[in-house]
Parts: structure tokens; C-alpha cells; sequence
């Protein structure tokens, strides 16, 4: 891309694609932790996920201000305006994620005493590698402006639909099996929702992208693996 | 461009483009061996607001000459091609510029009132086509002043020289002379270059309210302007038309590298 005439400007855009990158650096950090913390058991590290979300949260506040200021002292047209816009979003998105990595994290910290039944954690820690995948793409897919990489998440999100469907369908079976597990299943299926809303978040990034660099949107349905909660579909379970 | 595009849905500056009122087709322009227009076509839809952006000495201000045959006045200056207005070409021989000029008015970067009264400032451009006895001037006049936004200012002092006014009032001022003659097309060569940016509102609000009548073509330097107040934008570079689209088009998502380039700064 050729420089503004102003090069100000260009330190302006440059400084908010950085504050994106650094979020998207933490808000990963934090989910792979958040997981980590819940399959060791590890409150410390789960307490650390949980401390870091202000962070992210600072960060995201800094991205709107420096956003706002930049629409009004440039008004921005264009690929700039794209730009700023698509920054304000990813942000909002990165910082959902922080939040989800957190609450994954508290949930660590209120079953840590009666965690069990590691088996429970393979399926959703094969969801968290596949959503970190994502995550990963598509922020590299936003520093380098590739849009056929971020179409390519954008289509894979399918994919973590559906495992959160097999990975439901394990913890119900565990539930079923003893009641005891009960209520640290349930935790577990709040674990896998975020995950699978992670991954939303990964899509709408991608979304964005597209359109920051294309001017063009996506279109609004997605292809989907979405989980089938019906009766019928869990006819099968438990038996 | 479609008119189905998302943009237009959600523009209340397109919806419901209708005809095209000026077509250009083709058109040259020469300032004696030099072409300082090339080959541009171009239209401008019936009742909307057209802007021609681009860097200076791009052509967009000779266009908007060759739209009411301006040029006329100069010798050495000639344009090729066609122009049609409601289909007629006015660049054929034997045209009336008269009532070309009466039908395409055209307003300048500079407020440019007679050095007469407000009333006469108006009632001047009138008489040369119609004799009206005083009431109806009276009225013609008034409607112009209200048309243009300025009447409530003027009313207690028509007799008052037009050089009296601010330049923001002597803008609309003008405006209204161009209106009084009731028009078809308004041109406007950066009508706000010369003002604030209160009297700069004004004219952007007379601009919107005049499209209810008026076919509108504004040449800007301001890229914020053209974004404001146009439905439909072209981009001007070296005498060639780059690109032209709806106005939200052209600032959110233009196609032409050229376009992007210069809409966010980058030339140069």
C-alpha cells in the first residue's frame, strides 16, 4: 500500500494494526492456558488466565479511543475507513474471547476440588486445538491481508460445530452413567459452548477481514455443522 | 453499479434515481492544442447530485463549463463529442446559449452578487427572460430568497446592496438568482470553497432540499462534501474520467486503485 501524504496517518493505522496483533496475542495466550489449567487441574495457572483479562479488556478500550480519534481528526475514506472499522471489530471479538478463556478458567476453579473423569477432557480439548487453529489463521490471515486464508476459517468453523455435537453427546453419556458427574459435566458443557463461540469469534474475524480488504461481505449463512440437540438425536445415548 | 446494490438500499441520496438528465458522450475538450478532457462519459440522473472530484487541473471545473457551454465566452476553447440534455445535444451549432444558460444555471467558487440590491440581485436574471408586473415579481423573488434558504435573514432589508451580506448569505444569494430563473440543472464549481463552516451547512442543507426540483452537478475539492451531500460520485484524473459509481461506492469500497489513492490521501 502506498503512504498517505500525511505520514502521521499512516503511524496511526500502523499503531492500531499493532494493538490488534497484541491482542490477539493475549486472548490466544489465554485460551490454550484456560485449557491447560482445566485439564491439570492447575488453579494457580487458571487464577493467571483470570488476572489477565483486564488487559485485554484496557486494550480493546484503547483500540475504540484511537479508533474514534483517527475517524476524527482524518476522516478516513476508503481502505483506511475499512481499516478502522475492521480494528474496532476484531477488538470486540478479541475481547470476547478473553472473556470466554476467563470463564473457562473460573469454571477450572470452582470443579477443581471434585474434578475427575479425565476421558471427559479429550473431546473438548481436541475442540480447543481445532479453535485455536482457527484463531491462529485468522489473525494471521488479518496481518497479512489474506483472503483467502480467512475465507478458509470462515469455513472451517463448521467443523468445531461439529465436534461440540460429539463432544455433547460424551458428557450426556457421562452424566448418564453416574450422577455423580453431574454437575462437573455440566461445567464441562459451558466449557465446550465457549469453545464453540470462540471459534464464532475466529469467523466473524474472518468475516471482517474479507471485507477490509475486499469491501465486500460475506454472505450472512455460513456453511454449518450445527449440533442437533433434539430428542430424537439423542434416542441412541445411554442405551 | 446496480441500483440493487446494498449501498443504494440503504442511501437516501439514490433512492429513486430516476432518468438520466445529462448524458455525455465521448467528450473532448481543448484549450487550444492541449486536451484537457479525454473521451469522458458520463451521466447525471434526474434529480440527484452528482459530484466530480479530483486533483486539481484533472478537468472536472471544464466539464461542468462544457455543461452550460461556458467555454463560449473564450475563444480557442472547443469541445467534441456529445452532451445531450433531455436527449438534445447542446454542443450542436445554432443552439440557443441563452436558453441553454436558463435551463442549466450555474453557480461559482467566489460569491458573485451584482452590485445591486437584494431584490434586484434576484429580479435582474428574471427580466431577461420574463416581464412580470411588480406582484408576481414581488412573489418570484420571494420564492427564490425562500428557496435558497435566505429569505428569513433578507426579508426587512431587500433594498440593501447584495455586497452588504456575508459571504455565506451572498452564496445563497446567488443560489437563488440561479434559482429564480427556475432551472432544470444546477451547476455548482465549489460553491464552499470561499466560506465557514456554518454558511458551508447551509448550503449543503439548500443542496439537499433543492434536489426535490433540481438536477445537481457540484465540482469539490472536499472529498468530506462530495460524500455528504452527493448520490453519485466521479472520479477525474488528467482529463480522464476514472471512475464513477454511487457515492457510497466510491468512499467505502471504489474499484480503481487511482480512486482509492486519492479518496484516502495517498497521491502523489
Amino acid at each position: 500500500m502506498t503512504e498517505h501524504i500525511v505520514r502521521a496517518y499512516d503511524k496511526e493505522l500502523d499503531e492500531l494494526g499493532r494493538h490488534i496483533a497484541e491482542m490477539g496475542g493475549i486472548a490466544e495466550k489465554m485460551v490454550i492456558d484456560a485449557m491447560d489449567a482445566l485439564g491439570g487441574v492447575d488453579l494457580v495457572l487458571a487464577q493467571q488466565v483470570i488476572a489477565t483479562d483486564p488487559r485485554l479488556d484496557a486494550l480493546q478500550r484503547e483500540i475504540e479511543e484511537q479508533a474514534v480519534l483517527t475517524i476524527a481528526r482524518r476522516q478516513p475514506m476508503a481502505i483506511d475507513l475499512r481499516e478502522i472499522i475492521g480494528a474496532i471489530r476484531i477488538a470486540g471479538d478479541l475481547e470476547r474471547v478473553g472473556d470466554l478463556a476467563k470463564n473457562i478458567a473460573k469454571r477450572t476453579v470452582t470443579i477443581g476440588p471434585e474434578a475427575r473423569l479425565p476421558r471427559a477432557l479429550v473431546g473438548l480439548k481436541h475442540m480447543n486445538e481445532l479453535a485455536m487453529e482457527l484463531m491462529k489463521d485468522v489473525l494471521d490471515a488479518y496481518a497479512q491481508r489474506d483472503v483467502e486464508r480467512a475465507q478458509a476459517v470462515w469455513t472451517r468453523d463448521a467443523e468445531l460445530d461439529a465436534l461440540e455435537d460429539s463432544v455433547f453427546r460424551d458428557l450426556l453419556t457421562h452424566m448418564m452413567e453416574d450422577p455423580r458427574n453431574i454437575s462437573f459435566c455440566a461445567h464441562l458443557l459451558f466449557c465446550s459452548k465457549n469453545i464453540e463461540r470462540i471459534g464464532d469469534h475466529a469467523t466473524n474475524i474472518a468475516e471482517t477481514v474479507v471485507y477490509l480488504v475486499t469491501g465486500e461481505t460475506l454472505p450472512s449463512d455460513r456453511p454449518k455443522g450445527r449440533p442437533d440437540f433434539s430428542v430424537a438425536s439423542l434416542g441412541t445415548i445411554g442405551q | 453499479m446496480s441500483d440493487a446494490s446494498i449501498a443504494a438500499r440503504f442511501d437516501p441520496l439514490v433512492q429513486g434515481a430516476a432518468g438520466e438528465k445529462i448524458v455525455v458522450r465521448g467528450l473532448n475538450f481543448f484549450y487550444g492544442a492541449s486536451r484537457a478532457i479525454k473521451n469522458v462519459n458520463v451521466s447525471l440522473r434526474e434529480r440527484k447530485v452528482t459530484a466530480f472530484i479530483g486533483p486539481s487541473g484533472c478537468g472536472k471545473s471544464t466539464l461542468l463549463r462544457v455543461l452550460n457551454r461556458m467555454y463560449d465566452l473564450y475563444p480557442n476553447q472547443r469541445a467534441e463529442g456529445e452532451v445531450l440534455l433531455d436527449g438534445q445535444n447542446i454542443l450542436a451549432p445554432g443552439l440557443d446559449l441563452n436558453l441553454l444558460r436558463a435551463r442549466v444555471g450555474m453557480v461559482f467558487q467566489k460569491p458573485t452578487p451584482f452590485p445591486m440590491s437584494i431584490y434586484d440581485n434576484i429580479a435582474f436574471g428574471i427580466k431577461l427572460y420574463e416581464k412580470l408586473p411588480k406582484s408576481e415579481m414581488d412573489s418570484r423573488v420571494e420564492t427564490a430568497l425562500r428557496r435558497s434558504a435566505l429569505w428569513e435573514e433578507v426579508k426587512d432589508k431587500l433594498g440593501a446592496s447584495g455586497l452588504s451580506l456575508s459571504g455565506g448569505q451572498q452564496q445563497r444569494l446567488c443560489i437563488a438568482r440561479t434559482v429564480a430563473i427556475r432551472p432544470e440543472v444546477i451547476l455548482l464549481d465549489e460553491p464552499c470553497s470561499a466560506l465557514d463552516p456554518i454558511s458551508t451547512a447551509k448550503i449543503e442543507e439548500l443542496i439537499d432540499e433543492l434536489t426535490e426540483d433540481y438536477t445537481i452537478a457540484i465540482v469539490t475539492h472536499s472529498m468530506q462534501q462530495a460524500a455528504r451531500v452527493s448520490a453519485f460520485t466521479a472520479f477525474m484524473y488528467l482529463g480522464e474520467l476514472i471512475e464513477f459509481d454511487e457515492t457510497s461506492k466510491v468512499f467505502t469500497a471504489p474499484r480503481e486503485k487511482r480512486t482509492q489513492d486519492y479518496v484516502t490521501g495517498r497521491f502523489g
